[in-house]
């Protein structure tokens, strides 16, 4: 089948093919003459060409455990091999070699209690941790050491990821979940000193998800916080003032993410519904767009670094891929056979080589290559 | 100056002779002048003496020759403004009531002529010129006087009816002007006119009489015009009389003085037109006070007897009641009245639902009304009204009687203790439910009548209030979006760089899997925990049921069991049509045995009337899917007979035996794809004909249902207190009844089914009564009609003066209409039989479940 050429009417495009109907001839195709020639919308035609849905490049197994919290630390791979943490409900920190596709290593410092978040602090030699068992550990992996250099008592019974935000110096903030439900501290690292604990006037319920973020312009870094009751708010840590609150959902916010640049950030929740807001000028938030999806419950979601796509790792096993400019539905990946818990991408230097993994609760861990060609 | 009364006569006679006699034209307007001097001098030409005597004695006279000379030669000779000017105004001047009654005796002896269209022309003048208020006013004048009570009746009969009097004389040939949608407009325009003038006489301190236009209003209203008389004067008399204290006491009067006889007319009348209680209370005074027939109108006739009257009115009547501390006493005993029937068991079983609506808008109103002293001072008989009112309407079996008894109990107990524990219900709110508790606030009192509003306040858009306006400026937010969009649309190729995957297959998450044999299924909703198991196996039972049979007759009387006990413990969507259906498939399927099973279990200890009532259903429904013919496609080619049971359509589930599909039938349906027919006509659906898989079966759906109904037990007393289920039982067995229709045993469940029925007729509870009623006309439509009037010719006449009596007087619109229907079936039947000995089967009749 040839495309003849292109023509477009109505505001609409067609595509003149010559030769016999092609093999997906699902549409209505209208005849030109008896030579040949088929016309059909040019959406359609896209449409009907799409792209088989692509398999996972690999899998590992082996956690033995539902899998929680993935994290890539994967720069400078000329020196040194690629590396993935994750973290599982068994209390172990697996260290994965990407090259080799093994484990490096296992970190059991929480107890056997359930690891809910893992981090790097600046380099891979240095690993923050936080479980189930009101800890968050500070690991030394430097030179093949497994230590637990210090630890900080959290005193969250919940499941709320801490937020770490690196800041000149050597210094790094915590945002730990706070010992009263609602509230939510702000540790100075190393030194451990509390900055300030933010607690809502109004009862929000618990917070479910945290991201410090720190602007270019003004110096006080801010909190996103995502509360039980289904609003995302907005806190300066400096002042410790709730600067904006949207209720943007009905349901408890499971995970957020914000993108700087375009001063856009999007939540999901237990509802079949993702929603993405924006920040203006007077620091208020609005309700921007929301996209419907099939199956409710997304567990967590990322921005890809270069923000084009977002991905949301959903209740129904599946993960979602989305363009982030108009939240464009692009991908549905489907492999696991449990929840997905969380998805990451890789930091990769080289763009096209860069991965998405994503953990889920049947003890896998998928790699997926999507959108890395320009 | 006694000279005056023969000057008078002399004049009169003279004239008189002289339109008699004369033929020259100058003398007879001479005359004519001469006469209309004494009506309407100028100066002191006649002395006011000679006029009166005129007047009195003479005029009638003059009015009766001139009526009866209507066709004299004279008449043709006058110039049209002579005409005018000495004829007509002859009878426009003079006193009214002397010429509306000369008029009218000549209208009723002349015969059709130019004559009588001549005294119609006075007549019309006579009403358009105003002439009625004239006479009324000259009724209110001074004392009434004694001479001439006949005369006054005679006038008052006239007045009232001239309309009829008129139509009865000039049968279609009467004019607009005389017919009652002009006639009774004007006499009330004149009655306010008559009264304005009333008025200003009483303010200038002269006596006056309102006897007559009471009488008047009163025998209009009675002789049913009262609506097209209050129409003109209320809008008028309530504006007047919201600043006016004389015009306030001039309306008292008019009330207070219409005769006993006529008051209720009146009364209903002014309190169905006045709009709000206040313009009442200004237009009755305290009528319902001094006047005991006024009082039995407004406190009992139009609250507990009738119950045609809207809501607004209701207000109206009861505002006005509570406006005054003279009538605040009158009020609690509405109050108490209302309460007494609202609570009364009796009023509930046997009063037609709208006026028991009636009565709880009433009592609410009401409610709304009371003061809290008052309420505390009643509180022990408010009590007591709301606990027995409260059981006897949750008794009742119309959802519609629970659903008021609720509402009237939650505000009674909400008012009794403002603060305190109250009564709660769970309720639908719909409009009705809503109108209801709205009435508990009463409407302000002081409303303006709409004629002082200035009349274009109404036409204006009400004016945007602040909170529509920050509601549009929020819409800001997402208005801005499509801009937003656009733009970014402009860059849609950009974006388009992200080609998406293939997202088809992006379906709902199935939960657990579907059990695939009936074992499985049953075992799932026996004993599984998991909520996606016993969903996925309850929505698979009924596929399962059908696709295996035999399987099913394995198990099928301890699924039912399942069934019938299952409780919606996950909240499963659907669950009671679910498991409704997977029941009826199974009685279809295993029709013996499953239907010996719930018909016992219908009698037996330990179910919940839902239960109960479940069992009903399901046979009903199974009962249905029998009789229908089966679907043809039971392969032509195959000669076995039709199974007794088999599934109830092949059709539904294609995929399921798709391999199993016959090459015929394929090959068949190539064949018709594929050819082409001209000039087809409708297509040609020849329904073959199939037993019906009911007929054999009916008398084990039916007989074991009637079997056991006397015997309560202890948690199921058919007979006594569960009368829901016992209407649901007979309307059953009349569905059982009409699906049984050509069934050999048809005979036998009529006669059975009439037996039932005959001793619960008279049931209290319109719901069993309209079961019965069902149930009769099921027997008349399915026992075929030879065999009716051999084996039940006697039940067929005693029910017939039994529906004929239900039709008339059941206090329920349903079952007056279901007899009414029942009636004339019987009746067809009847004449059908007479008149040709082959009875047709009710095939095309259809039914509702």
């Amino acid at each position: 089948m040839l495309l003849y050429y292109s023509f477009s009417t109505d505001g609409m495009s067609y595509a003149v093919f010559y030769s016999a109907p092609p093999s997906f001839s699902t549409g209505p195709l209208l005849s030109l003459s008896q030579f040949g020639f088929y016309v059909r919308p040019w959406r359609e035609w896209k449409a009907a060409m799409a792209l088989p849905l692509p398999d996972p490049q690999f899998v590992l197994r082996g956690t033995g455990a539902p899998v929680n919290t993935l994290h890539f630390c994967c720069r400078n791979q000329e020196q040194d091999k690629p590396l993935l943490f994750s973290g599982s409900a068994n209390g172990a920190v697996h260290v994965w070699n990407l090259r080799t596709r093994r484990t490096e290593s296992v970190l059991e410092g929480h107890g056997g209690a359930s690891v809910l978040w893992v981090q790097t602090l600046n380099s891979r030699d240095a690993l923050i941790s936080q479980g189930r068992d009101l800890r968050v550990c500070m690991w030394d992996l430097a030179e093949g050491r497994s230590v637990v250099t210090d630890s900080i008592l959290t005193e969250s019974v919940g499941f709320c990821q801490c937020s770490l935000l690196d800041r000149e110096g050597g210094h790094w903030l915590l945002a730990v979940p706070g010992a009263d439900m609602a509230a939510v501290r702000v540790l100075d690292l190393p030194s451990k000193t509390p900055v300030c604990t933010l607690k809502p006037d109004a009862n929000l319920g618990m917070p479910m998800c945290l991201k410090l973020w720190q602007p270019d312009s003004g110096s006080s870094p801010l909190l996103w916080a995502g509360y039980e009751d289904g609003s995302v708010s907005l806190w300066n840590l400096s002042e410790r003032s709730l600067l904006s609150r949207l209720a943007c959902h009905a349901e408890p916010v499971m995970s957020l993410d914000f993108d700087p640049g375009k001063l856009r950030g999007v939540s999901g929740s237990s509802e079949k519904a993702i929603n993405s807001w924006t920040l203006d000028g007077q620091q208020s938030l609005k309700l921007q767009d929301s996209v419907e999806l099939v199956n409710p419950g997304i567990s967590h979601l990322c921005i890809r670094e270069d923000r084009r796509i977002l991905a949301t790792a959903g209740w129904d096993h599946r993960i979602r891929l989305l363009g982030w400019k108009k939240l464009k539905p692009l991908a549905v990946l489907q492999y696991h056979t449990d929840v997905v818990q969380c998805v990451a991408f890789s930091d990769h230097d080289v763009p096209n080589k860069r991965l998405m993994a994503a953990g889920s609760k049947d003890q896998r861990i998928s790699f997926w290559s999507v959108y890395n060609q320009i | 100056m006694d000279s005056g009364p023969l000057a008078v006569r002399l004049a009169v006679r003279q004239c008189i002779n002289t339109l008699s006699t004369s033929r020259d034209i100058t003398e007879v307007t001479e005359a004519l002048r001469t006469a209309g001097r004494y009506l309407s001098g100028t100066e002191d030409d006649p002395p006011a003496c000679q006029r009166e005597e005129f007047a009195r004695t003479h005029y009638t006279r003059l009015l009766q020759f001139l009526t009866s000379n209507l066709n004299a030669h004279w008449l043709e000779l006058l110039t049209p403004e002579q005409h005018m000017d000495l004829w007509v105004s002859l009878f426009l001047n003079g006193p009214p009531d002397q010429v509306l009654l000369v008029l009218l005796d000549c209208v009723n002896s002349c015969s059709l002529s130019s004559g009588l269209e001549r005294s119609l022309d006075v007549l019309e003048y006579f009403l358009q010129r105003g002439r009625l208020s004239a006479l009324l006013w000259a009724t209110c004048q001074g004392p009434p006087p004694a001479n001439s009570p006949q005369l006054r009746d005679a006038l008052l009969s006239r007045l009232v009816a001239l309309p009829d009097l008129l139509a009865n004389r000039l049968q279609e040939h009467t004019r607009p002007a005389f017919q009652p949608l002009h006639y009774y407009p004007l006499l009330a325009r004149e009655l306010s006119v008559a009264l304005e003038r009333t008025c200003q006489a009483l303010r200038d301190g002269v006596d006056c009489s309102l006897c007559f236009v009471a009488q008047l209003l009163g025998k209009a209203c009675v002789q049913g015009h009262g609506k097209e008389m209050f129409g003109v004067l209320v809008p008028r008399l309530s504006a007047l009389t919201q600043s006016d204290f004389v015009w306030k006491r001039v309306c008292w009067q008019l009330v207070e003085s219409v005769p006993e006889r006529w008051m209720e007319g009146v009364v209903s009348g002014l309190v169905q037109t006045v709009d709000g209680s206040a313009a009442l209370s200004s237009l009755l005074g305290n009528v319902v006070l001094k006047n005991k027939k006024a009082q039995f109108v407004i406190t009992n006739k139009l609250l507990l007897l009738q119950y045609k009257y809207k809501t607004p009115m209701l207000q109206s009547l009861l505002g006005y009641l509570a406006q005054d501390r003279g009538r605040r006493p009158l009020l609690i005993q509405v109050l108490k009245a209302l309460c007494g029937t609202w609570s009364s068991c009796s009023a509930v079983k046997h009063s037609p639902i709208e006026q028991q609506l009636y009565i709880s808008k009433a009592l609410l109103i009401c409610l709304g009304l009371l003061r809290d002293s008052e309420v505390l001072e009643h509180r022990e008989e408010l009590l007591q009204c709301m606990l027995s009112g409260m059981q006897c309407h949750l008794e009742s079996s119309i959802p519609r009687v629970h659903r008021l008894g609720m509402v009237v109990g939650e505000s009674l107990s909400a008012r009794l203790d403002p603060g305190g524990t109250r009564l709660q219900f769970q309720y639908e709110l719909d409009t009705e439910t809503k109108e209801l508790l709205s009435l508990l606030s009463p409407p302000p009192a002081h409303q303006q009548p709409p004629e002082t509003l200035p009349p274009d306040s109404r036409t204006e858009p009400p004016p945007k209030s602040p909170s529509s306006e920050r509601e549009e400026g929020k819409a800001g937010v997402p208005a801005a979006r499509p801009i937003k969009q656009h733009s970014s649309d402009s860059e849609l190729d950009s974006d388009d760089e992200l080609t998406p995957y293939d997202m088809t297959r992006d379906g709902e998450l199935g939960g657990a899997l579907a059990p695939r044999y009936i074992r499985d299924c049953l075992e799932a909703l026996t004993s599984s925990e998991d909520p996606g198991k016993v969903e996925v196996s309850l929505g698979a039972a009924e596929g399962l049921i059908k696709k295996n049979p035999a399987a099913t007759r394995e198990v099928s009387v301890e699924l039912v069991k399942v069934l019938l006990h299952l409780e919606d413990r996950f909240n499963t969507q659907g669950f009671l049509r679910l498991r409704q259906r997977a029941m009826v498939s199974l009685t279809v399927t295993d029709t013996l045995a499953v239907t010996g099973y719930l018909t016992t279990e219908f009698y037996s200890l330990n179910y919940s009337l839902r239960q109960r009532l479940d069992i009903l259903e399901v046979l009903a429904l199974a009962a249905q899917d029998l009789s229908q013919p089966t679907s043809a496609n039971s392969a032509p080619s195959s000669h076995k007979p039709p199974p007794l049971i088999q599934p109830v359509s092949t059709e539904t589930a294609p995929d399921l035996q798709g391999t199993a599909q016959h090459w015929r039938q394929v090959v068949d349906q190539r064949i018709e794809s594929k050819t082409r027919r001209f000039g087809k006509g409708a297509p040609r659906t020849g329904s073959s004909a199939s037993p019906s898989r009911f007929a054999p079966v009916a008398g084990c759906f039916f007989f074991p249902l009637l079997s056991n109904y006397d015997r309560p037990q202890v948690t199921f007393d058919l007979l006594g207190s569960d009368h829901l289920v016992l209407g649901r039982l007979v309307h059953t067995l009349g569905v059982l009844m009409y699906f049984a229709v050509n069934a050999p045993v048809a005979t036998q469940m009529g006669k059975a089914l009439l037996d039932f029925v005959w001793a619960i007729r008279y049931h209290t509870d319109p719901v069993v009564r309209q079961g019965v009623l069902f149930a009769v006309s099921a027997v008349l439509l399915s026992v075929p009609n030879e065999r009716m009037f051999l084996e039940l010719s006697d039940e067929m006449l005693e029910a017939r003066a039994w529906l004929g009596d239900v039709a008339e007087a059941d206090p329920d619109a349903d079952c007056r209409g279901l007899a009414e229907q029942s009636l004339l079936l019987l009746e067809k039947i009847l004449k059908k039989s007479i008149g040709s000995p082959s009875p047709l089967g009710p095939n095309g009749q259809a039914l509702q479940l």
